[in-house]
């Protein structure tokens, strides 16, 4: 199971050369994706869903911090996404995650649409992060998980779209698991991708020193398509 | 009682060193008729028994290890079974988290379990966890603290995995019950400083990358029944745990990590890749060699030897296991032949001398590498821990429950 869960790395880089031309040869550009959110709302399954493409058949609490990586071809430069899903349980994130979050390029916070306490507890998530990271103007994106469970839903899309306003956040609403909605996935974090790739051009594979000054980008308005 | 096969613990065990088939039976025969002899002697002989948890194979059998198990922990299984007369699921805060992990943590059970019967053993977990909350509410529930007690669980049975989880998460996994993860973090800071006597280079390129010791947490805090796939192995390291110092799961996690030198050695230098490498166990581990090794390394390099330097990764802090007293055996090892030692460090590693000159002086290190060369006898070793072991289960409780 746990070699199953983590294949992801040596599944998406085989996976990647068909979506890309001519490979350039030398390293390629790293985007480091840090994902949080309260237990239990999806991060490693979305994780799981985006770098081997499908739904895993099941998981378990994370612990610590898990890492997967898939390789994108935007605009025929060939980029790593490293995804880092991080534990929900309030307690490792204080002592253990920081590190993690200062060599974050972008943040995706998630929350289950199923569950409201899930989505109360992002202003937390929201202000610890903006307390670690380096750059003010740093990525972020909201992701309400498991739009598929229509009737469980609790947190209505006007009232997170709301939010994810006051937040200056773009919001998608998606589900790891639906089959159909692969896409959807696919494009939650291609979104992200292109966005930083525009956002930062000449990052390289570690984040810029203090002294860039680097100019936020216009409020994006994505629609939620689920 | 037995809830996983009471055929013992297969083809593990038949990895045992050299022989024929005829011998290893021969070998477990007699380990089995010792451990026997020292249950039944009066009273128990538990120094034997911690060393036959140890020693190659370790405790063999479920059935064996449902006796033998309290007696490392010094529980009676003749105390009343631990109850509450409250409806914890309706009042304790923890309730919503050990569910949402009981749930997620099938993989832990047997394959091949009976839904229904595995069902039954999920509400039990859930069941120990809230009890042992309850009863102290000092301790802190955290995410793989289920890890541990579904291993229990499945060992010993409902009642008995009680007693033993609870005396447990006072003692060995006190650290990591803390309202912060603190104590847990200073733990892991002894995993650099034990690599650095060890492998210089590998510690290097490690610190290099900014590879942290995250990767470790896991297998740290589930005494690795979170990352072994094979329960086997899980309740194998368990009779070492048990028969052990606290931090003797972390110097394991060490020798995982020399024992991995190539690969790492073989990553690009960086977080990601030496994460990624070092987050995922074989499964084929060499457990017995890594168990010997790495009670070989704790008495050669014991705590309060990597005391600074692992504070210096991090301000000190209190835990409950730096309240141990270091095994006095270990002053004993440090002696080796100073001819022998001179040879060492000039034939091991020239192109370090030169690094040395150029860098930080590494004398230490040369000297511990040739104690590491000249200490063969693993079970010697193993046998060191045992009795010194056995020295700090008292002090240990007096100091921190004076």
């Amino acid at each position: 199971m746990a070699a199953d869960m983590e294949s992801s790395l040596e599944t998406s880089l085989s996976a990647s050369g068909t979506a890309t031309g001519t490979l350039p040869p030398a390293r390629s550009r790293i985007f480091k994706i840090i994902v949080i959110g309260d237990s239990n709302v999806g991060k490693t399954c979305l994780t799981f869903r985006f770098c081997a493409g499908r739904f895993p058949d099941r998981t378990e609490a994370t612990i610590g911090v898990d890492f997967r990586e898939r390789a994108v071809d935007i605009d025929g430069e060939r980029i790593k996404i490293q995804l880092w899903d991080t534990a929900g349980q309030e307690r490792f994130r204080k002592s253990m995650v920081q590190h993690y979050y200062r060599n974050a390029h972008a943040v995706v916070f998630v929350y289950d649409m199923t569950n409201m306490a899930s989505f109360h507890s992002l202003p937390a998530w929201i202000e610890e992060c903006r307390q670690h990271l380096l750059a003010g103007d740093t990525p972020r994106i909201l992701v309400g998980n498991k739009c598929d469970l229509r009737s469980a839903v609790q947190v209505p899309t006007d009232v997170a779209q709301k939010f994810a306003d006051t937040h200056s956040m773009p919001l998608f609403e998606t589900s790891a698991k639906n089959p159909n909605d692969n896409d959807h996935v696919e494009a939650i974090f291609m979104t992200l991708a292109h966005k930083l790739k525009s956002h930062k051009p000449l990052m390289l594979s570690q984040p810029p020193s203090d002294g860039v000054v680097l100019k936020p980008g216009p409020k994006p308005a994505v629609p939620c398509w689920c | 009682m037995a809830l996983r096969s009471a055929q013992g613990d297969g083809p593990t065990c038949s990895r045992w060193d050299g022989g024929s088939e005829k011998d290893f039976n021969a070998k477990r025969k007699k380990k089995v008729a010792d451990i026997y002899q020292a249950l039944n002697s009066e009273p128990t002989d538990v120094a034997a028994l911690r060393r036959m948890a140890i020693s190659e194979g370790g405790l063999l059998t479920d059935e064996i290890r449902q006796k033998v198990w309290p007696k490392l922990l010094n529980v009676n299984t003749n105390d009343p079974p631990l109850i509450s007369g409250k409806d914890l699921r309706q009042m304790s805060k923890d309730y919503q988290q050990v569910l949402l992990d009981v749930r997620r943590s099938l993989r832990r059970f047997p394959p091949g379990m009976p839904e229904e019967q595995r069902e039954g053993l999920q509400e039990e977990l859930i069941d120990i966890i809230l009890l042992i909350l309850e009863r102290n509410p000092q301790l802190h529930y955290y995410q793989g603290y289920h890890d541990i007690v579904v291993t229990f669980l499945l060992v010993v049975g409902e009642k008995l995995a009680t007693s033993l989880v609870e005396k447990l998460s006072t003692h060995h996994l006190r650290d990591f019950m803390d309202p912060t993860m603190d104590n847990t973090r200073h733990i892991l800071n002894y995993l650099m400083p034990i690599i650095d006597q060890v492998n210089p280079e590998l510690h290097d390129f490690m610190q290099s990358a900014e590879v942290g010791t995250i990767f470790a947490l896991s297998w740290l805090i589930t005494w690795f029944g979170h990352v072994l796939s094979d329960f086997r192995h899980v309740v194998r390291l368990y009779d070492f745990f048990l028969a052990c110092h606290p931090l003797m799961p972390i110097y394991f996690a060490a020798v995982i990590v020399l024992y991995r030198e190539q690969e790492v050695l073989d990553c690009d230098c960086d977080m990601a890749s030496v994460h990624h490498l070092l987050s995922q166990i074989p499964q084929d581990l060499p457990y017995e060699t890594l168990i010997s090794r790495a009670g070989d390394l704790f008495v050669q390099f014991p705590p309060s030897e990597l005391a600074r330097e692992a504070a210096a990764q991090q301000q000190a802090e209190k835990t409950a296991a730096s309240t141990f007293k270091d095994f006095e055996l270990a002053s004993a090892q440090q002696r080796p032949d100073m001819v022998l030692r001179q040879r060492f460090r000039g034939l091991l590693r020239p192109e370090d001398r030169t690094k040395d000159v150029l860098t930080k002086p590494r004398t230490n290190r040369f000297v511990k590498l040739a104690v590491m060369g000249l200490t063969v006898a693993l079970g010697a070793a193993a046998l060191a821990v045992v009795k010194s072991a056995l020295e700090w289960a008292p002090k240990f409780q007096l100091q921190l429950f004076p």
